[in-house]
């Protein structure tokens, strides 16, 4: 949203291709954010207004590219909506990829039980429940947890079964949403199990410490061996590295930080572009151009890597200057 | 107690304990606590880690492991290196640390155990066969009532052949230099200073 | 996430074999003989001739990880031992996941270290011997799973809803990759009781490790392994388990025969049978009781057998 709102302020014309029916991504999902506490819906009430009022945006929402050619400056490529199959062709002069990142599927850890034991949910389906439990009206009486644990690096930092990188923004968003939870239900437990908690951002550390300090979040060292069923609840039996001793925690929830992943699509789109994918599928920048993935394809956000919201923000404006400057020199 | 002193690896650390290069990715290690959370024996027995062994081997300290009684309490059931998020293969680790420690003569009262079954299994070319008669009835008997063979067949050339690896590996000689006089006291380290309730 | 961890067993067996090498076991052939009939009558069964041979000596596994003697003897052993079914054009199939486990390691080893390969080549030569990796190595409970449908075809005497509290022992999922499931909840032991007609109960402390352990249990009996099989054990009571089923010999004594000590300490009173999954798998195909050799049992299959109506 960012790029073609830059770039309609340049001057030049863009289409948005959004596959959902709203705009927005990931974001949509979210409740809160860091490390700020701000509401993500404000954002993209922020943005969608303005390109409401911008005369230079075309939405299309239910959408998708199906097909590129490339032409001399240029791609023609083919929309297809998704809601009929009605296909456009459209001749482009540059194209921004902003396909973002999802959540890698953490059934392959049986070790935790997800899919197994209804109490284990992954971070993205854990916003969806934290958003109902703060909007509900009256009180909540059903399913208080006593206890929860989140359990950091699911899939990242994984060498064996999921992705070797770090997924850079779980430690933030699973600090945050531990301290929702004390919010929500300040007699709760809330236990975060982490291997190194990484707050490298303006005011993120002084995040984290707030939600140690203040909200009372407990803070174990050491990655869960297993997620046990007892008597109802579930046990996560780990190691407090730092104490050198095993330990067994009860708790109703067990929230996974899944590792990020890029969406499907990307790989697709890069094809159909030419632009270079990592062995992850996240798109590539060129040397000195981090922006630019490919002869006129730029690309921002999660598709890139995992990024949080505000970065996200910064790539779409600089995929938006590149474009602009591209579209300067045309001239 | 005095602080430790890190020692020197100077690139010799995969040569001191992984002589049969066999667990070569000791320095990926997260220290994530996985193995030791789901090791049997740490759950009954805090002092033995799998983890810390690993930092320890990692820092130079391996001595301390090799005078302890704690490195011969693994079970082998390699839950570590199963859920190891980088397939540090533990076990392989552990059994190279043994051989140190009985080469520097500590440990060996839990290798002399298995001195009389590994020379019977070198006769036998069979492991745990029962040494007494009775034990050898019972088996033969049971054997025959479900239509097998009273013995499992293990022909003479297979014996034969079997002790002679054992010869010509140098393992006879070394099952026979297996001395329980000999042992060195192993120590229970990580209990010293170390507040450990019951 | 490289090399692929879960396969199908129509990938692991791409032709369903006439002729198998059945490495004998030497727990499995001694402790509980019953088992290593039960093997050869389910494969039967099932269209497939297991072929033993006398020339074949014990992997050495077991030894080795007890620290009584040091890899280049068991490295020889493994190639001299997988070069004998190799010269029979065959398959290895194992019934213990000790044998499977230290058969995989001591070959990849080999497979993978030149010099290793060599030494233990250089060994057995003069006999005739050499070890070229080509005996791909199964344990049986892969084949079970392979053919649980036809299994299911053939039970005779469906285990009326016996609560069956699957072993998995160790040796088989710590291989992690290019086997039949995961280490972290692993469950096609579970679906195989089901095919015959039991009732599968995921116990606490299913995936415990036995305890047999390379030896602890000489070594660190009282110490740890006890207090260990109390723990394994109390949770499957806990949960009513009316069967044990494992698919290691090894870990069948550890369940089985450590029972009447664990419960002169703990006044515990276990009295829970453990018998090796193909044992189950054969009683239920119909393989006659006297074969199964349910004497070498501690705890004896008298109640089970009841329930069963045998």
């Amino acid at each position: 949203m960012e790029a073609a709102l830059r770039i309609a302020q340049a001057g030049f014309h863009s289409v948005l291709v959004e596959k959902e029916a709203e705009l927005g991504g990931t974001l949509r999902s979210l409740h809160s954010s860091f490390p700020r506490w701000q509401d993500p819906r404000e954002l993209i009430d922020h943005q969608s207004e303005r390109l409401a009022k911008s005369r230079r945006v075309t939405i299309r929402t239910q959408s998708a590219v199906t097909s590129s050619l490339p032409k001399e400056k240029g791609f023609r490529v083919s929309l297809t909506s998704l809601r009929n199959g009605d296909t456009e062709e459209l001749d482009v002069d540059a194209v921004v990829l902003a396909t973002g990142f999802e959540p890698m599927d953490v059934s392959v850890y049986g070790e935790y039980g997800y899919g197994i034991y209804p109490g284990v949910t992954t971070s993205l389906e854990f916003e969806g429940q934290l958003r109902k439990w703060a909007l509900s009206t009256g009180d909540i009486t059903t399913e208080i947890p006593q206890a929860v644990a989140l359990i950091q690096c699911v899939g990242s930092r994984d060498r064996s079964k999921g992705n070797p990188y770090c997924s850079k923004i779980c430690c933030m968003f699973t600090a945050k949403q531990a301290g929702l939870i004390m919010d929500l239900f300040p007699d709760a437990r809330v236990y975060v199990f982490y291997m190194d908690y990484r707050a490298a951002g303006k005011q993120y550390e002084e995040f984290v410490r707030q939600v140690i300090e203040e909200k009372h979040v407990r803070y174990v060292r050491g990655r869960p061996a297993k997620v046990l069923p007892e008597n109802g609840r579930l046990l996560v039996r780990a190691e407090d590295t730092l104490m050198g001793i095993p330990v067994e925690v009860a708790v109703d929830i067990v929230v996974l930080a899944s590792a990020l992943v890029p969406h499907p699509a990307t790989r697709l789109l890069a094809e159909m572009f030419g632009a270079r994918t990592d062995e992850y599928g996240f798109l590539e920048g060129e040397p000195h151009e981090p922006a630019r993935t490919a002869d006129r394809v730029f690309f921002a956000g999660g598709c890139g890597f995992a990024v949080e919201s505000a970065a996200a923000l910064d790539q779409g404006a600089s995929a938006a200057a590149n474009v602009i400057a591209l579209f300067n020199e045309d001239r | 107690m005095p602080r430790e002193r890190y020692r020197d690896h100077s690139g010799n650390l995969y040569a001191e304990v992984d002589a049969y290069h066999l667990v070569e990715n000791l320095e990926q290690c997260l220290q994530c606590g996985k193995c030791s959370g789901i090791c049997p024996v740490a759950s009954l027995s805090p002092s033995y880690n799998p983890r810390q062994i690993i930092n320890d081997v990692l820092s130079g300290c391996t001595s301390r492991w090799l005078g302890s009684e704690e490195i011969w309490r693994c079970f082998w059931c390699a839950g570590c290196y199963t859920l190891c998020p980088v397939d540090i293969h533990f076990p392989l680790l552990m059994m190279q640390l043994r051989y140190l420690s009985v080469a520097s003569r500590h440990g060996l009262k839990y290798i002399a155990p298995f001195k009389r079954f590994a020379l019977r299994a070198r006769e036998d070319g069979l492991t745990f066969a029962p040494g007494s008669a009775k034990g050898r009835e019972r088996i033969m008997g049971i054997r025959r009532t479900i239509g097998l063979t009273p013995w499992p067949e293990v022909s003479e050339k297979a014996r034969e052949e079997y002790r002679a690896l054992f010869d010509r590996t140098g393992t006879t000689e070394f099952l026979d230099g297996i001395r329980e006089e000999e042992d060195h006291p192993l120590e229970l380290a990580y209990l010293k200073g170390r507040i450990t309730g019951d | 996430m490289t090399k692929p961890r879960v396969v199908r067993p129509e990938e692991k067996f791409l032709a369903l074999p006439a002729n198998v090498f059945l490495f004998r076991s030497c727990t499995g052939s001694l402790e509980y003989p019953g088992t290593e009939n039960a093997v050869r009558e389910t494969l039967a069964n099932l269209g497939i001739q297991a072929l033993m041979d006398p020339d074949q000596t014990c992997c050495s596994g077991y030894l080795l990880t007890c620290s009584a003697h040091k890899p280049e003897v068991s490295l020889a052993i493994t190639a001299r031992n997988l070069s004998i079914v190799e010269r029979k054009d065959l398959d290895t199939y194992t019934f213990c996941n000790g044998c499977y486990g230290y058969l995989s390691e001591l070959s990849h080893i080999m497979m993978h270290n030149p010099a290793y390969l060599k030494m233990a080549n250089d060994l057995i030569e003069d006999w005739g011997y050499r070890f070229e990796g080509k005996t791909k190595i199964y344990h049986v409970q892969e084949m079970w799973y392979r053919l649980r449908k036809t299994i299911g075809e053939k039970v005779l005497r469906p285990l009326a809803g016996l609560k069956v509290g699957v072993h998995y022992g160790c040796h088989y999922l710590a291989k992690q990759y290019g086997i039949l499931d995961d280490g972290g909840f692993p469950t096609f032991h579970e679906e195989i009781v089901e095919i015959l007609g039991g009732t599968p109960v995921f116990y606490k402390e299913r995936q415990l490790c036995c305890g047999y352990a390379v030896g602890r249990g000489f070594t660190h009996r009282e110490e740890i392994v006890q207090p260990h099989l109390f723990k394994k054990l109390t949770s499957a009571r806990e949960a009513g388990v009316e069967l044990i089923t494992t698919v290691c010999p090894g870990c069948n004594v550890a369940l089985d025969r450590e029972q009447p000590h664990l419960n002169k300490r703990y006044g515990a009173a276990f009295h829970i049978p453990v018998i090796d999954l193909s044992q189950l798998i054969a009683l239920a195909m119909g393989v006659p009781l006297q074969k199964l050799g349910f004497d070498a049992n501690t705890i004896p299959l008298a109640g089970v057998l009841k329930k069963l109506g045998l």
